[in-house]
């Protein structure tokens, strides 16, 4: 298996790798204007078709694996969020899992809180695949899909803050429930933004459909066939693209998942078409399972808060969730101790980058931005592991404004900060 | 044989050898945990990958025990018509200490490759039989010896690792 595919993370700085018949390589990044990520692609070309493409990682690494074998399981709780900028709610749900089913608390959870976690995790999967489609349609040359669709999204961040305080990082859960309730008040200000939503990715969903300019795009480009896709192991909507019909939520149901109505949504065209539209299709699924937890709530009572003791026993467990790029897992060991022994997370975008480069042999190059976006790159979950610059230790606490005004002021000034 | 290894063998639809396999635990319905050591795993995934037909790898964990190495192969037996996952923690256990070395399962996983270099990155572990095990993660001014997810680097020093390459970078970034 290995002779036929080999995986793609093998390039050597000075090129000499570079595959038989290439006459032109293309390098991209770790800094280039079409990603705010850093990851360093090389395309090697021949005429205007791809031969091959490679990928260099490891210039975001935080060390947030290290950094929590040094926290306790309650400050973890804060900093596993941030492991994505834009998934937070999905990792820290697999956190309090992990920590929960560890403590033996997992059947002490109510429904309430559940329900409440699943529309924190549904809000996400909305706003992070509206986000996604708009950056897809910028890259394919329709701006004005991207303005259309970045405006609608405002309307669930603006749920989302009704909610949690916060546009990306609601922060909702604790091992043993949820901080917040979600009131009736709000429930109720809520539901007419979500149908008003719903209204719009239909409208979405009919542009990337019936529109020739974005359609041709997308059509017939960067196709992973299910054999491919079997071997270089996506997952997620890149998976559910290519005709491999896994969702946690379906395959191994986490929270209430199983007691809620939704449809597994799966094409097997294998296309950046087939990915976009289950990223749409997941967003109206979601957008209707929001509005069913919403009157679920109204009849469910509960505590909102389990007991957890600080000292999690002995033992190991390993959770799995769906975020919004695929499939997200972290694996714990606990020691007895108030902190873990070891925390391991895999965060999706990584396992997809292999069938993202495989998508791309003998594509055009004028495809490649296309191919490259169609995974959701995020690459701080990608080297989530590294080490933080401190730069002096000096801790300073101030208001947003104060901030703010110091930042400028370094920046204008060339001063350092602290 | 204990009643886990029995489900997980009905499940797989293969049989286990009770030489290669060290313990089968039931964490929870439908997930597992296997240990095998680090001569028999190879041999235990070949019957995993090639007659069970597992395919899907999600990741590798490489763990430090007291006196040991272990390596975690998380891995799913996809039921594709009951749209149902079964995940098997693949443990390697007993890996030495002093030289860490265990057969590399890229034969079977294309997705092996960059999560066992990553493991070789963070705890040094080496991988035999793997093509290309090079650093994937650390940056390229990392030093060599040291491998920062090891106990015997506590979190002070690993800063102090970090902000001497910075300073380096920055020096001869001036120059």
């Amino acid at each position: 298996m290995t002779e036929q595919y080999r995986s793609r993370f093998r390039t050597l700085t000075d090129g000499s790798d570079s595959p038989p018949g290439a006459d032109h390589h293309i390098f991209i990044g770790p800094q280039h204007p079409w990603a705010e990520e850093p990851a360093h692609f090389i395309i090697h070309l021949k005429g205007e078709r791809v031969v091959e493409a490679d990928i260099r990682i490891g210039f975001n690494l935080r060390g947030i694996e290290k950094a929590m074998e040094n926290r306790t399981w309650r400050q973890n709780t804060m900093l596993v969020p941030r492991a994505c900028g834009i998934c937070s709610a999905v990792h820290q749900n697999v956190y309090v899992r992990v920590v929960e089913k560890l403590a033996g608390v997992e059947d002490q959870i109510s429904e309430r809180a559940r329900l409440i976690r699943m529309f924190s995790l549904e809000a996400e999967r909305v706003h992070s695949h509206i986000l996604w489609y708009g950056i897809l349609a910028h890259d394919a040359g329709f701006d004005t899909m991207l303005h259309i669709s970045w405006r609608d999204r405002e309307i669930i961040m603006d749920i989302v803050e009704d909610f949690s305080g916060n546009r990306v990082n609601p922060a909702l859960m604790l091992p043993g429930g949820v901080k917040r309730d979600i009131p009736k008040d709000k429930a109720d200000k809520a539901r007419p933004m979500l149908n008003k939503l719903i209204k719009q990715v239909e409208y979405h969903k009919k542009v990337f459909t019936e529109e020739a300019s974005i359609r041709n795009r997308l059509e017939n480009v960067g196709v992973l066939t299910k054999d491919d896709a079997k071997i270089t192991t996506p997952n997620g909507p890149t998976g559910r693209g290519s005709g491999l019909p896994f969702d946690m939520r379906k395959s191994f149901p986490y929270e209430l998942y199983d007691k809620i109505d939704w449809n597994l949504v799966c094409y097997n065209e294998g296309d950046i078409l087939a990915t976009t539209l289950v990223r749409i299709d997941e967003t109206l699924e979601s957008l209707q399972m929001c509005n069913q937890i919403l009157d679920q709530l109204e009849s469910t009572q509960g505590e909102l808060l389990a007991r957890v003791k600080p000292r999690v026993p002995e033992g190991s467990y390993m959770a799995r969730g769906e975020a919004p790029r695929g499939e997200d897992i972290h694996y714990g060991i606990a020691n007895g101790t108030d902190k873990p022994e070891r925390y391991k997370i895999r965060a999706p975008s990584l396992g997809n980058i292999d069938a993202t480069l495989k998508r791309m042999d003998g594509e055009y190059v004028a495809d490649m931005p296309v191919i490259l976006r169609s995974y959701d790159p995020c690459f701080s979950c990608t080297n989530r592991v590294m080490l933080i610059n401190e730069v002096t230790g000096e801790k300073i606490i101030m208001n947003q404004d104060e901030f703010a005004r110091k930042a400028i002021k370094a920046k204008r000034y060339n001063r350092p900060f602290f | 044989m204990s009643d886990a290894l029995k489900e997980l063998e009905e499940i797989l639809n293969v049989t286990l050898p009770g030489n290669l396999v060290e313990e089968v635990v039931k964490v929870e319905e439908g997930h597992f945990n296997v240990f095998s050591n680090a001569t028999n795993a190879f041999e235990l995934m070949k019957i995993l990958r090639e007659d069970a037909g597992i395919y899907h790898l999600t990741t590798i964990s490489g763990v430090e025990k007291d006196d040991e190495f272990n390596v975690c192969y998380h891995i799913q037996h996809r039921i594709e018509d009951e749209f149902r996952e079964v995940p098997i923690n693949f443990t390697v256990t007993k890996i030495d200490k002093n030289k860490p070395k265990t057969p590399s399962m890229i034969d079977f996983f294309v997705a092996a490759d960059y999560y066992e270099r990553e493991i070789y990155d963070f705890y040094g572990v080496y991988f035999e039989n793997h093509p290309f095990l090079q650093r994937l993660i650390l940056p390229e001014r990392w030093p060599d010896d040291v491998k920062p997810m090891r106990k015997e680097y506590g979190w002070e020093q690993i800063k102090e690792i970090t902000m001497k390459i910075a300073k380096e970078a920055l020096e001869e970034a001036k120059e």
